[in-house]
C-alpha cells in the first residue's frame, strides 16, 4: 500500500472562517469564564449563545448564497499534513439545529438558576455553563471536521464534557450513572482509536476526502472501519449497547438531559454516517447498512416497549431516545441510492435528516418540560401527576406538541420524516422496515398518551405546585416544541438544502 | 382566490382560529358561546358554494379544497348538527372551568370533522383525519369517570391503529405518483392498475372501517359514544363516524369498480348491520342502544358503498351521502333527545316522547320520514334480489332496536320528578329534528330522480310498512325474554380482547427482563464485540 499523492483535496472558501468561529467561540467563552470567575459566568454564556446563534445563521446564509460547501484549511496546510474543516448542507443543518437547541436550553437553565438566588453563582450553575460551552464546541467540531483523528479529539472532548453533566447534582446514584457512561464511552473511544490507527498505518492519511478518493479496500480496512463504527455505536447507545443511557439521561438535571439526549448522541451517529457514506466502498456500505438497520429496528421496537412501561417520566423519555435513535439507523438501506441517484438525492436521506433535527427539537422540549414538572411537584412519577395540565398548561402543551412529533402525527417534522422513510421503504420493497416504522409510531403514541392522559385528568384534590413557576421557565420547551411542529411545513420531497456541497449533487433547488 | 374558495377555507379555519383564541383569557370565558357559531361558515359553504369548486392554496400550505355533491350533502348535514349540538352544549355543560377545555377539544374535533368532507389532496386529508381522530379523545374522556377512561384508552389504541393503516395505504397510493402530495382523485384513478392494489384496498377498508365501526372493529364505539357528555355523543355518533364514510367515498375507485372488494364490503356490512341489532337489544342504557344502532347503520352504509364498488356505479356516492346525512341528523337528534328526556317530566313528557318516537322510527323507515326517503332512494341500487331482502330485513332489525330504545327511555323517564328542560336545549333539538325532515325531502327529487308524489302511492307505503310491522312483532317476542336484558356487556368482544391481556403482560415482562439482562456489563461487552465482528464481516463481504 502506498501513501497517497498530495493533491489539493480542499480549497478554502471565503466564508470558511465562520466554521473556525463556530468551533472556537465556545472555547473562548470557557477561557473567559475561568478568567473572570463565577459571577460573570452566566453573562458570558448568554452573550456567547446569542453570538453563536448569529454565527450559525451567517453560515446558513453563506451556504445558501454560494450554493457550495464552506471549507477552511487550517494554516493553509493541505491534508494529509494539515487539517481541513468543511461544512456541506447536512453539516450546516446540524450546526444551525445545535445552535438553536443550545440557545433554548441555555435560556431555560438561566431561568432555572434564577429560581434560587442563593446558589445562582454556585458550583453547579458555573460548572453547567462551562460544560455546555465545551459540549457545543465539540459538537461543532464534529459536524465540520474532515480528519478522523481530529474528529477523535472532538469526540473525546464531547465525552469528557458530557459525563460530568450527568452528575452535576452530586448525588450518589447520578455519580454511578456517570461512571457507567464514562466507562462504556471509553470502551467506544478505544475501539475508535484502534480503527483510526489501523487506517493511518495503511494509508498514511486520516482525511475523509482523501480516503474517499483512494477507494481503499482490503481486510485491514474493513476491520478498521468495523471497529470505528462499533465504538461509535457504543457512544450512540443503540440497542443493545444502551446500558448507560437510561440512568444517565434520566438522572441528570433537566437542562443537561436535554443537551445529552437531543444533541450529544447525534454526534456519533453523524460520524457513522460519514464513515458509511464517504469512506466505505458502496457495496460494503450496503452490507454494513443492513446490519445497522437490523439493530435500529430492534432498538425502535424493544425500547419503545420499555418506554411504555416506565414509571418515571424522565426514564420514559430516555428510553424513547434510544427508540428514536433507531429510526436514524434504518435510513442506511433506505437511502442506498442507485447508479443514477446518489444517497443524498433520495427521499430517505431527507427523511433521516429531518428525523435527526425534529427529534433533537422534540426531545429537548420534552426533557425541559419534564424539568419544569419535577421543579414544580418535586417528583416525576407519571401515575402521581394526574391533572398537571391544569397546573402547568404551557409545559403540558409543549410536551403534547413534542409528543406529536415523536409519534409522527401531522403537522410535525416527525411526521414528514416518518412519511418519507415509509415511502422509501414501500418503494424500495422493505416491508419489514415499513412495519417497524408504523409499529414504532403506535408504541410512541402509547407512551405519549400515557402522559397526556395524566395531564388531562381531574383528580379530586387538584395538583398544586409546591412553588410558583415563572412563565419564562416554561417558554423554552414550548418554543422548541413549536419548532419541531413547524418543521412539518417542509415539502414531502428531497430537500435541496441537504444536498448542497455534496459531490455530483443533482440540480439543486433552493428551499 | 374566489369568494367560494375563501368560504370553503373558512369552514376549517374559523373553528381552528376560535380554538386558538381560547388562549386569551377574555375569550376563554365566552368559549361555550362560540360552539354554535363555529360551524356556520361550513353551513354557508354547503349551501352557497357551487358543486365542483376546486381551490388550491400554494406552498407552504399546499392544501387543496374540493366541494362535490356527496361532500356538500355531508358537509351541510354535519355543520347543522355541530351547530345545534354546540348550542345545546352551552347550557348543558354550565359554567365550570372544565367547560373551557371541553370547548377547545370540541372546536378542534369540529374543524377536523368538517375538513374531511372538503379536502382534496392526500396529505391534507390525513392531517384533518388525524385531527378529528385525536381531538375526539378529549371529548370522550371529558367526564373522567372510570368508564370514560377505559373507553378513551380503547379508542386511542384503535384510532392510532386506523391512522397507521391509512398512512401505509396513502404512502402506497402516492408512491407511484410523481407529485409528492397528489390529489386524491388522481391517485384513486391509478389505484385499480396499481401492483399493490389488494394491499391498498385492504388497508383502506381496515382503516376507514375502524372509524365507521364495522364489525369486528366496532368495539370502541359502544364504549366511547355513551361515555361522552350528551352533545358530544350526538356529534360523535352523528358526524365523526362519517369521517370513515367520506374516506371510503373518496378513496375507493368507483369509476372502474373492484368487484372482489365490493363483495367483501357488502359481506362485512351485512354482518355489521345484524350484529349491531343483535347486541343492541340486550343493552339496558339508552345511549348504548343508540351507539349499537349507529354500528348497525354503518353496516348498511358499507353495503351501499360495496354495491357501488361492485357495480362500478359512480352515482352510488351521492346516494351513500344521502343515506348518511339522514343518519347524521336523526342520530344526532336522538342523542339530544336522551338529554332532554332526562330533564323533562310531567305533562311535557308526552310530546317530547312522541317526537322522539317519530325520530327513532325514522331509522326503521317509517313512511314520510327521512328514513323512508333514504330507503326508497337506495332501493333501486340494491336491486330486488337477495341483497334487497337482506337490507329490508336489516330495516326490520332497526325498527326492533329503536322500539327497544323507546322502551328504555320511557322506563328511565318515569323516574324523573317534575322538571322541564331549558329552552336553550329544546330549541336546538327541535331544529335538528326539523332539519332531519326538511333536508332529505328537499334533496329527494334530485337524488332519486323521482317526484315526491310517487312516495304516497300504496305500493311505496306497503314496501315500508310491512318491515315495520315485522319489527313490532319482533319487539313483542324480544320483550318476553327478560333474560336478554344486560346479557352482553357494553363493547361485547372487547371483553375477549381484554382476556388476552395476561399474555401481552407476559410478553412485556419478558422484554423488561431481557432489557435488564442486556444492560449488565458482561452482556453489553459481549454485544459490543459481536457487533464489531458482524460489521467487519459485512464490510469484508462487500469489499
Amino acid at each position: 500500500m502506498t501513501p497517497l499523492a498530495a493533491a489539493p483535496a480542499h480549497v478554502a472558501t471565503p466564508g470558511g472562517f465562520l466554521l473556525v468561529l463556530a468551533v472556537m467561540l465556545p472555547v473562548v467563552a470557557v477561557l473567559a469564564m475561568l478568567a473572570l470567575g463565577p459571577r460573570q459566568t452566566a453573562r458570558i454564556a448568554l452573550t456567547t449563545l446569542a453570538t453563536g446563534l448569529g454565527v450559525a445563521i451567517a453560515i446558513v446564509v453563506e451556504l445558501l448564497r454560494t450554493g457550495a460547501a464552506l471549507t477552511y484549511v487550517v494554516g493553509g496546510w493541505q491534508p494529509p499534513l494539515g487539517l481541513a474543516l468543511r461544512a456541506d448542507g447536512l453539516s450546516v443543518a446540524m450546526l444551525a439545529m445545535t445552535a438553536l437547541v443550545v440557545a433554548a436550553i441555555g435560556f431555560f437553565a438561566h431561568a432555572q438558576h434564577g429560581l434560587e438566588p442563593t446558589t445562582r453563582h454556585g458550583r453547579a450553575p458555573t460548572t453547567f455553563w462551562i460544560l455546555l460551552m465545551a459540549v457545543w464546541s465539540a459538537l461543532n467540531a464534529i459536524f465540520v471536521g474532515e480528519d478522523l483523528f481530529n474528529l477523535y479529539v472532538a469526540l473525546e472532548l464531547l465525552t469528557f464534557a458530557a459525563v460530568p453533566l450527568v452528575c452535576l447534582d452530586g448525588r450518589a446514584e447520578t455519580v454511578a450513572a456517570a461512571l457507567r457512561y464514562l466507562m462504556f464511552a471509553l470502551l467506544g473511544s478505544l475501539l475508535y482509536l484502534l480503527g483510526t490507527a489501523l487506517l493511518y498505518g495503511s494509508f498514511g492519511t486520516l482525511d475523509i476526502g482523501l480516503l474517499s478518493e483512494a477507494s481503499a479496500e482490503g481486510p485491514g480496512f474493513s476491520v478498521a472501519l468495523a471497529l470505528m463504527i462499533a465504538g461509535l455505536l457504543a457512544k450512540a447507545a443503540l440497542f443493545p449497547l444502551h446500558l448507560w443511557l437510561p440512568p444517565a439521561h434520566a438522572g441528570a438535571p433537566a437542562a443537561a438531559s436535554a443537551v445529552l439526549s437531543a444533541l450529544v448522541i447525534k454526534a456519533p451517529f453523524f460520524l457513522i454516517l460519514r464513515l458509511i457514506l464517504d469512506v466505505a466502498p458502496p457495496q460494503a456500505a450496503a452490507y454494513a447498512g443492513q446490519v445497522l438497520a437490523i439493530l435500529g429496528a430492534a432498538s425502535i421496537l424493544f425500547c419503545s416497549v420499555m418506554a411504555l412501561k416506565q414509571a418515571r417520566l424522565k426514564l420514559m423519555i430516555a428510553y424513547s431516545t434510544v427508540a428514536q435513535i433507531g429510526y436514524l439507523f434504518i435510513v442506511f438501506p433506505l437511502a442506498a441510492g442507485s447508479e443514477t441517484l446518489p444517497p443524498w438525492g433520495t427521499i430517505a436521506w431527507t427523511g433521516g435528516a429531518l428525523q435527526l433535527v425534529s427529534h433533537a427539537l422534540a426531545k429537548a422540549a420534552m426533557f425541559l418540560a419534564a424539568g419544569v414538572i419535577a421543579e414544580a411537584f418535586g417528583h416525576d412519577r407519571i401515575s402521581d401527576l394526574g391533572g398537571f395540565g391544569r397546573a402547568l398548561p404551557i409545559s403540558a402543551a409543549a410536551f403534547g406538541l413534542a409528543g406529536l412529533s415523536l409519534m409522527g402525527i401531522p403537522p410535525s417534522g416527525g411526521f414528514v420524516a416518518k412519511c418519507l422513510l415509509l415511502t422509501a421503504a414501500v418503494i424500495g420493497g422493505h416491508p419489514w422496515l415499513a412495519a417497524t416504522i408504523l409499529a414504532g409510531g403506535l408504541l410512541a403514541g402509547g407512551y405519549v398518551f400515557r402522559v397526556v392522559d395524566r395531564a388531562l385528568a381531574t383528580p379530586a384534590i387538584p395538583l398544586a405546585p409546591r412553588k410558583p413557576i415563572p412563565r419564562r421557565l416554561e417558554l423554552a420547551a414550548l418554543v422548541l416544541a413549536l419548532a419541531a411542529v413547524l418543521l412539518g411545513l417542509v415539502p414531502l420531497q428531497p430537500f435541496g438544502f441537504l444536498q448542497l456541497g455534496r459531490p455530483d449533487s443533482l440540480t439543486v433547488i433552493a428551499p | 382566490m374566489t369568494a367560494s374558495g375563501l368560504l370553503l377555507a373558512a369552514a376549517v379555519l374559523v373553528p381552528l382560529a376560535m380554538a386558538a383564541c381560547c388562549l386569551s383569557r377574555g375569550i376563554r370565558a365566552r368559549a361555550p358561546f362560540l360552539l354554535a357559531a363555529a360551524p356556520l361558515p361550513a353551513l354557508l359553504a354547503a349551501f352557497l358554494v357551487p358543486d365542483g369548486t376546486f381551490v388550491f392554496f400554494p406552498a407552504p400550505f399546499r392544501m387543496s379544497l374540493v366541494l362535490d355533491r356527496p361532500g356538500a350533502i355531508l358537509l351541510g348535514g354535519a355543520a347543522l348538527l355541530w351547530s345545534a349540538a354546540g348550542a345545546f352544549a352551552s347550557p348543558y355543560m354550565g359554567r365550570k372551568p372544565a367547560t373551557v377545555r371541553f370547548a377547545v377539544w370540541w372546536l378542534l374535533t369540529l374543524a377536523g370533522s368538517l375538513g374531511v368532507f372538503i379536502v382534496g389532496d392526500v396529505a391534507s386529508f390525513y392531517l384533518v383525519y388525524t385531527l378529528v381522530s385525536l381531538a375526539a379523545y378529549g371529548l370522550i374522556v371529558h367526564e373522567q369517570t372510570a368508564s370514560a377512561h377505559r373507553a378513551g384508552v380503547v379508542y386511542v389504541v384503535l384510532a392510532l391503529l386506523s391512522e397507521a393503516c391509512l398512512l401505509l395505504a396513502f404512502v402506497m397510493l402516492a408512491a407511484s405518483h410523481p407529485d409528492a402530495n397528489p390529489l386524491i382523485r388522481d391517485v384513486v384513478a391509478t389505484l385499480p392498475a396499481s401492483p399493490m392494489r389488494d394491499s391498498i384496498m385492504a388497508l383502506l377498508i381496515l382503516g376507514f372501517g375502524l372509524k365507521m365501526g364495522l364489525v369486528p372493529l366496532h368495539i370502541w364505539l359502544p364504549l366511547a359514544h355513551p361515555a361522552a357528555p350528551m352533545p358530544a355523543s350526538a356529534v360523535l355518533s352523528g358526524v365523526v363516524v362519517k369521517a370513515g364514510v367520506i374516506g371510503l367515498i373518496r378513496f375507493l375507485p368507483f369509476e372502474t369498480g373492484v368487484p372482489v372488494w365490493g363483495t367483501v364490503l357488502i359481506a362485512v356490512g351485512i354482518v355489521t348491520a345484524y350484529y349491531g341489532v343483535a347486541i343492541g337489544v340486550t343493552q339496558t342504557r339508552a345511549k348504548t342502544v343508540l351507539a349499537y344502532s349507529t354500528v348497525s347503520q354503518m353496516g348498511l352504509l358499507a353495503v351501499l358503498i360495496g354495491t357501488g364498488l361492485e357495480n362500478a356505479d359512480t352515482g352510488a356516492t351521492t346516494l351513500v351521502a344521502y343515506y348518511a346525512v339522514h343518519h347524521t341528523l336523526v342520530k344526532g337528534a336522538l342523542f339530544l333527545a336522551v338529554g332532554i328526556l332526562a330533564a323533562t317530566g310531567g305533562a311535557r313528557l308526552r310530546p317530547v316522547l312522541l317526537l322522539t318516537a317519530i325520530l327513532a322510527l325514522s331509522l326503521g323507515g317509517m313512511p314520510l320520514t327521512s328514513g323512508a326517503l333514504a330507503k326508497l332512494a337506495t332501493k333501486p341500487m340494491l336491486g330486488y334480489g337477495a341483497l334487497g331482502y337482506a337490507m329490508t330485513l336489516a330495516g326490520v332489525g332497526s325498527t326492533l332496536l329503536m322500539l327497544h330504545f323507546l322502551a328504555t327511555v320511557a322506563r328511565d323517564a318515569r323516574q324523573n320528578p317534575e322538571a322541564s328542560a331549558p329552552p336553550g336545549q329544546v330549541l336546538p333539538w327541535l331544529a335538528v329534528a326539523a332539519a332531519s325532515l326538511v333536508i332529505p325531502w328537499s334533496l329527494y327529487p334530485a337524488i332519486a330522480g323521482e317526484t315526491v308524489q310517487s312516495l304516497f302511492q300504496a305500493e311505496a307505503l306497503w314496501k315500508l310498512l310491512w318491515p315495520m310491522a315485522l319489527g313490532g312483532l319482533a319487539m313483542i317476542a324480544v320483550s318476553r325474554l327478560p333474560k336478554l336484558r344486560g346479557a352482553i356487556p357494553e363493547g361485547d368482544i372487547v371483553v375477549l380482547a381484554e382476556v388476552g391481556s395476561p399474555a401481552l403482560g407476559r410478553l412485556i415482562l419478558g422484554i423488561q427482563q431481557a432489557d435488564a439482562a442486556l444492560r449488565r456489563w458482561p452482556a453489553a461487552g459481549l454485544s459490543l464485540v459481536t457487533i464489531a465482528a458482524l460489521l467487519a464481516g459485512a464490510l469484508m463481504l462487500g469489499a
